[in-house]
């Protein structure tokens, strides 16, 4: 269970992060401001100032705010059911290739998630396979990753 | 007269085969996404823009504004038919269009609605036919101090009046601008914020953050709240439509009223959401039956709907003639633009004529297009609401996935977009808006090239920003909108003591 208190104060620390980030990066630029004009750090300086101030401001109120539950065990496992095999699939690309992760995630998520017959995830992942290939490949002429895989058979 | 005689050139662009072609694509794909919970407007226009980088800018572009008319209607039909706001600027209409349709109404609430929307819609459209032009002229007199003083007022219009928590739209609007800084400086030509990440020189793209924020962080917020279906009957009644038709003159001030507030929030950057809240709060407190509301009453259907088209429709209007998109579906259109080779702004009107006018003749076609689809469809697509979530998520990633890393062949792309996905699903749980984060990712560069030239101009002198009436009145509008909330607040923490709570403020606390 995660509650809402939590989230708000880890969100603020990671934005906050990020601003102090932006702002230590953009002094290497040089934060200059004189009559020939504005320094290329200038304008992210500031505004990770503002990202950092921001997020210290909800910091605060993140910190004052009740404890109540923003996410509960059933509703983590709803996300965690979308989000792990999401970054599976992401984190396959490389080795195996768009083609061959979209159909194995597309069969997964029909068939095993869903108890859905396993032709039915089958034919869908076939079908999809055949949208992503002609839009992509054939219609915008766009290569979709192979991936190690790929490279290995020689595509 | 220029004005309708360019418009007539414009209806001679919009009106090819190839173009009704892909109005009736973008519209069904529209409704689609629009009717699917957890993808509205601009996910969908996301999705969709990778596949437009090889068209006509024309062409691109009616698909893709189709796409959006589509949307705002399909959002509608799942508010009614089954109390979900597939929009989250039709969340309104649930509140007497779904009990309309329980109480076995449902064809009145949906005529009701779409004939309303189409109204809003046509006084958008209109008003950007015939000011768009105009505006475009004044704009063209703009310097870099104009024009930096009219981006600070849309970013603290934002903050001021999105409804969101005000440090909250900050950091949001902030890190879209930290965001849009990474990779080469235009103007020195130095490296920004590449933290180390040397692929980082190219900048992150617009399309990649979008279909992370809107693709995969709302994706998961649907996910995470599973939506449950309860179906009402979703058959037409041809004869009930025309006779709902015959009675929408009897509500002509509530059409009026609805889409004067639409126009101004949507050139306004307060988009379509809150407009439509604005809207049904509005009608609530002025109509003679208003303890009616929230019970299946008419006006409640149409103000929020009319109000959430025009204001839909009318955020066009400053992104063509200004460059400064109203909605977040209007900025992630008009990166679009900026990626076909179009410069958004004032010299479209003058360069870009067959564009500028194509796009707004196919604005009354598309909303024609769509009222007529939207009727004819409403069963099917109802039964679209009974596809398991299981089956879709995956498609939606996948197709995210891709398009992200179609931007520009990268894989650091698609891992940005999952990051940008996991930040948006944060944002929208905690109340952060990301309507402000997009836009200023669109338009950061803009507003910063903007700002240093003026700096360069004035030698460093922040008074060039107070050098003449119109700088210096657009300077001081934005500081009172930041401030102007905290106005309003002290003033009903006085007032709360003596009145009761009023309608407006209550409702737009949903945002």
């Amino acid at each position: 269970m995660i509650s809402r208190r939590a989230t708000e104060l880890a969100t603020a620390a990671l934005t906050g992060a990020f601003g102090a980030a932006v702002v230590v990066s953009s002094l290497d630029n040089g934060i200059s401001w004189s009559t020939d004009g504005v320094g290329a750090g200038t304008f992210p300086f500031i505004t990770g100032l503002l990202i950092l101030g921001g997020s210290l401001v909800n910091l605060a109120f993140g910190w004052a705010e009740e404890r109540s539950i923003l996410l509960d065990a059933t509703r983590l496992v709803r996300l965690a059911r979308l989000f792990v095999p999401a970054a599976v699939f992401v984190a396959a690309i490389p080795l195996i290739g768009m083609y061959v992760a979209s159909a194995l995630y597309v069969w997964s998520a029909v068939s095993v998630q869903g108890r859905r017959p396993h032709a039915q995830g089958v034919a869908l992942a076939v079908l999809f396979l055949a949208f992503l290939y002609l839009v992509f490949e054939r219609i915008f002429q766009v290569d979709l990753p192979r991936g190690l895989l790929g490279m290995a058979l020689g595509f | 007269m220029a004005n309708l005689e360019a418009l007539l050139h414009g209806f001679t662009i919009a009106l090819s085969l190839q173009h009704i072609l892909l109005m009736l694509i973008g519209v069904l794909l529209g409704i689609v996404v629009g009717v699917l919970p957890g993808l509205g407007a601009p996910n969908g226009v996301s999705l969709l823009l990778p596949l437009t980088f090889g068209m006509e800018p024309v062409s691109a572009i009616i698909l893709l504004s189709s796409m959006y008319w589509g949307a705002l209607f399909g959002g509608s039909v799942t508010s009614i038919l089954f109390n979900i706001p597939g929009e989250p600027s039709s969340v309104a209409t649930t509140f007497d269009g779904y009990p309309m349709a329980r109480d076995g109404r449902p064809t009145t609430a949906l005529a009701t609605a779409f004939s309303s929307a189409a109204f809003g819609a046509l006084a958008g459209v209109v008003l950007i036919t015939f000011s768009a032009s105009w505006v475009a002229q004044v704009a063209l007199e703009f310097g870099p101090a104009e024009y930096f003083a009219v981006y600070l007022l849309a970013f603290a219009s934002f903050v001021g009046m999105g409804g969101a928590p005000a440090f909250k739209t900050l950091v949001s609007l902030a890190i879209g601008f930290a965001t849009a800084a990474i990779g080469i400086d235009t103007v020195s030509g130095s490296v920004r914020l590449t933290m180390g990440i040397d692929e980082l020189v190219k900048g992150v793209s617009f399309v990649v953050a979008v279909m992370g924020l809107f693709g995969i962080g709302e994706l998961m917020v649907a996910v995470e709240e599973e939506i449950h279906v309860k179906g009402i009957n979703s058959k037409i009644e041809w004869r009930e439509v025309f006779r709902t038709l015959a009675r929408m003159p009897r509500y002509g001030w509530a059409l009026v009223r609805s889409a004067i507030v639409g126009c101004w929030m949507g050139i306004t950057p307060g988009g379509p959401t809150a407009a439509s809240f604005m809207s049904y709060g509005l009608a609530k407190r002025l109509s003679p039956r208003h303890a009616n509301f929230g019970k299946g009453e008419v006006e409640g259907i149409i103000a929020p709907e009319a109000a959430d088209h025009s204001a839909g429709t009318s955020a066009l209007l400053p992104m063509l003639s200004l460059g400064i998109p109203g909605s977040a579906t209007a900025a992630v259109m008009m990166g679009g633009l900026m990626i076909w080779g179009l410069n958004p702004g004032p010299m479209l009107f003058i360069e870009q004529k067959d564009f500028v006018w194509g796009l707004i003749a196919s604005m009354y076609l598309g909303n024609i297009v769509a009222v007529v689809l939207v009727l004819l469809t409403v069963p099917i697509f109802a039964a679209l609401m009974r596809i398991p979530f299981y089956i879709i998520a995956p498609l939606i990633v996948v197709i995210c996935t891709v398009g992200a890393y179609s931007v520009s062949n990268s894989y650091l792309d698609v891992l940005l977009m999952m990051g940008f996905g996991a930040l948006g699903y944060l944002f929208k749980k905690l109340g952060y808006p990301i309507a402000p984060l997009v836009l200023a990712i669109v338009i950061g560069d803009k507003a910063e090239d903007a700002f240093r030239q003026a700096m360069l101009m004035s030698r460093g002198s922040l008074g060039v920003f107070f050098g003449n009436t119109l700088v210096t009145s657009l300077v001081l509008a934005a500081a009172a909108l930041l401030v102007l909330p905290v106005i309003i607040r002290l003033l009903s923490h006085l007032s709360r003591g003596r009145h009761a709570r009023t309608g407006i403020k209550d409702d737009l606390r949903f945002e």
